[in-house]
């Protein structure tokens, strides 16, 4: 039976006949009360930036003085600028490199460590995290070391089996995929530590029942783990690819977003205009950058969505 | 059975909460930057301060050279004992813009990158009073560069003159004189010599880094007494001394004179080390390597002047080099100038720094003094240099400073252009680009890119 819920008469809860009208307006007036902390705090930290950036975006400011209102301007030179386009287009191939890659030795790994009867399972669990936790700018001399293309092991290595040097860090074909495999290599033991978690929440009867009904261990992986953990691999693709996009820190330490540019992220790109003091094109910048991870999001969370 | 179901806010509630929020912002935007013609400038002509009692906050960048300034400051204080010193090492690179826009715990002095201080002029004081007694003993280059519509913006430190750093003991073993190169053709001659001496050689350094490629770049360039762009502003990329520096780059690559390396990268020290680069046309302070990073030849290195572009031309152009600012938004910025003024003009100041300290006990030898009664050839401040086999370096980079010419300020774009005229470079070096493509396709980059936007 499902009981509606009863109002009180307001007279049931008035302490005396006296004074009816001043209770409830401090009643009414209580919530607002205590959430105007928030309210301000939301308003001067979140809204305030968002709007000061917002307006920003259509002025020339270098910082100094007055600013110059550009209207479309700075919109309009990004959208017509090749260079804007080819710092998405970075971020969008460095995504490609990285998403797809993690998520299957993400999910491998996750369901690896996830087997009671492995040994050692918290030292590897321990290991899997340690890139994530160490420094990146330490880990990026140690890349810049490993990758060089003339004296590093990773060429040295791959002349042993009669590979030629490859230009892992001073050519455009393949910067990226040597800042991929450093950003693989840092981040991925934390998608594992996602994964794991979503995993421990399968219910073991579900995997039960199928062994009972036959099923083999990929088949398991396939019918049961990967459909029951689509809000864990959307919830980890949104964020690895917000990520991605504002990838800054690698590209800097390892590249310099060179060469020529091949590994201005869109995050770099952004940050250019900043450090030149360009304040408005970077407001502009980072305004078209929140609507293409918008609209990104978005179709992730359209296409990963669980069916029910 | 209670249900229990999400409470409805009342439509009215929540369009004053978004109200109320979005009036506290919008309030509060009003305190942003307000939008006029965007062509206000200010000239504040600093004063020197007529009391000596205060507190002064300074910006050092990390490293050894915030230490040496560090040990410098107990004899400032023997000069001003009332004048406290905060002396802080801070990542200038990170923290100055923001800093100075949102005018916050200001300091009072930083030590800055010369090519940087023009972009920031808005902020700092004008020195020219200050620095009037001392302007005529202070190398040209640095008084142009810190130099704004005829106001001084930075208190010139330091003078980095490029030289022609060689391995002599390598050289020597092919039968080249390298003391006898004196212009860049030389160069090139002594280069074939070498690398017919020894095919595996590539002799002359082509930098591989986009910005330290450009800033070489720039160092040729003054030697020809050019630069990027014109005291106005106007790019002068496309010019006879453009063509000839990218001409002079192209044909090393083509000749396969050059190692292609990022500057004292792994490949770099790798081929300085086994003697297959012998030539390193560098700023002063790539002696840091001799004396650290090359452990195998050390001892072996020798510095000279730049060869010059034309017989009887300049020996030197200018690679670095940084200033002292004064933001006008500083508490006691008047101060800090008398710290810069100890530090720079005054005999026990710049010896201190540039003579032997708790940090280098031979002095500091990566630059030498911009003020001419502290940089003369004759009165070194620091120490022959002995992994440069004993070599007076001080005489060699005093008489080197000294031919630098003449330059502009560095546009505040500068660091921008690297993503063309840097990059363009590289794809030359690449043998992608030729020197007149170069010139033309970063001369349209940026003038539309960045001159336009300014």
């Amino acid at each position: 039976m499902t009981a509606s819920p009863q109002l009180a008469p307001r007279a049931a809860w008035r302490p005396s006949g006296r004074g009816p009208r001043r209770l409830p307006t401090r009643r009414a007036l209580a919530p607002y009360v205590f959430i105007a902390p928030f309210i301000a705090i939301f308003a001067l930290f979140s809204v305030y930036p968002l709007v000061f950036a917002l307006r920003l975006s259509f002025t020339d400011w270098r910082g100094a003085g007055s600013a110059s209102w550009v209207g479309w301007d700075n919109y309009t030179y990004l959208l017509t600028s090749p260079a804007f386009w080819a710092s998405l287009g970075n971020s969008g191939i460095l995504w490609l490199l990285i998403l797809p890659a993690q998520l299957v030795i993400g999910v491998v790994a996750a369901v690896l460590l996830n087997n009671a009867k492995l040994r050692l399972r918290g030292f590897y669990r321990t290991a899997f995290i340690v890139p994530f936790v160490t420094p990146l700018v330490a880990i990026a001399q140690v890349w810049v070391v490993v990758f060089d293309q003339n004296f590093g092991p990773v060429n040295g290595l791959l002349n042993l089996v009669g590979i030629p040097d490859v230009g892992w860090l001073v050519t455009s074909e393949w910067s990226k995929v040597t800042l991929a495999l450093l950003f693989l290599w840092k981040t991925t033991g934390f998608a594992i530590i996602i994964v794991l978690s979503g995993l421990q929440a399968i219910d073991d009867t579900v995997y039960e029942a199928a062994s009972l009904d036959g099923a083999s261990r990929a088949r398991q992986l396939w019918s049961i783990t990967v459909p029951l953990l689509r809000r864990t691999l959307l919830f980890l693709v949104v964020l690895q690819t917000l990520a991605v996009f504002q990838m800054f820190a690698e590209p800097v330490v390892v590249t310099n977003g060179g060469p020529y540019g091949s590994t201005t992220t869109a995050g770099v790109y952004l940050y250019n205009h900043i450090s030149r003091a360009d304040l408005g094109t970077g407001a502009a910048n980072s305004f078209l950058l929140v609507i293409a991870v918008m609209v990104l999001s978005l179709v992730f969370v359209r296409v990963l969505r669980p069916k029910d | 059975m209670h249900q229990h179901r999400p409470r409805q806010v009342p439509t009215a509630a929540r369009v004053s909460a978004v109200g109320l929020a979005v009036a506290v912002s919008l309030g509060l935007t009003a305190c942003g930057p307000s939008i006029g013609g965007g062509e206000e400038s200010s000239t504040d002509v600093l004063v020197a301060p007529t009391e000596t009692s205060g507190e002064i906050t300074i910006w050092s960048r990390s490293g050894d050279l915030y230490e040496v300034f560090e040990g410098v400051i107990d004899k400032f204080n023997e000069k001003y004992p009332d004048i406290t010193v905060d002396h802080q090492a801070v990542d200038i690179g990170a923290k100055l813009q923001n800093t100075l826009i949102t005018a916050t715990d200001v300091p009072d002095g930083v030590f800055l990158d010369d090519q940087l201080v023009p972009g920031y002029a808005d902020y700092l004081w004008d020195l020219s009073d200050v620095l009037a007694p001392y302007t005529v003993d202070i190398a040209q280059q640095k008084l142009d560069v810190n130099t704004v519509d005829g106001a001084i913006y930075g208190v010139p430190w330091d003078l980095n003159p490029g030289l022609l750093f060689y391995n002599a003991t390598a050289l020597e073993a092919a039968g080249i004189d390298a003391e006898s190169i004196e212009t860049y053709d030389d160069l090139l001659t002594a280069a074939e010599e070498y690398k017919a001496f020894r095919p595996d050689a590539g002799p002359i350094h082509l930098e591989q880094s986009a910005f330290l490629g450009q800033l070489q770049l720039e160092m040729y360039a003054s030697q020809l007494g050019t630069s990027i762009a014109d005291e106005n502003g106007e790019l002068r990329l496309d010019s006879p001394e453009y063509e000839q520096i990218l001409g002079f780059l192209d044909s090393v690559q083509k000749g396969g004179l050059g190692t292609r390396a990022e500057y004292l990268g792994p490949t770099d020290i790798a081929a300085l080390e086994s003697g297959q680069q012998v030539f390193y046309p560098w700023s002063i302070w790539f002696d840091f390597a001799p004396q650290q990073l090359l452990t195998e030849t050390q001892g072996d290195w020798r510095a000279t002047s730049l060869p010059a572009w034309e017989a009887g031309g300049a020996r030197s152009g200018a690679m670095g080099g940084a200033s002292f600012i004064l933001p006008k938004d500083g508490e006691n910025a008047d101060l800090a100038w008398l710290f810069y003024e100890f530090l720079a003009f005054d005999e026990e100041g710049y010896t201190a720094v540039y003579g032997p300290n708790d940090i280098y006990p031979d002095g500091l030898n990566t630059s030498i003094p911009s003020y001419g009664p502290a940089a003369q050839a004759d009165k070194p401040l620091f120490g022959t240099v002995d992994a440069l086999g004993g070599q007076d370096l001080w005489k060699t980079a005093v008489e080197a400073g000294e031919q630098i010419p003449g330059s502009v300020p560095t546009p505040s774009w500068w660091g921008g252009a690297v993503d063309y005229l840097g990059n363009n470079v590289q794809k030359m070096l690449d043998g992608t680009m030729t020197p007149d493509e170069v010139i033309d396709s970063s001369t349209t980059d940026i003038q539309t890119n960045l001159v336009d936007r300014q």
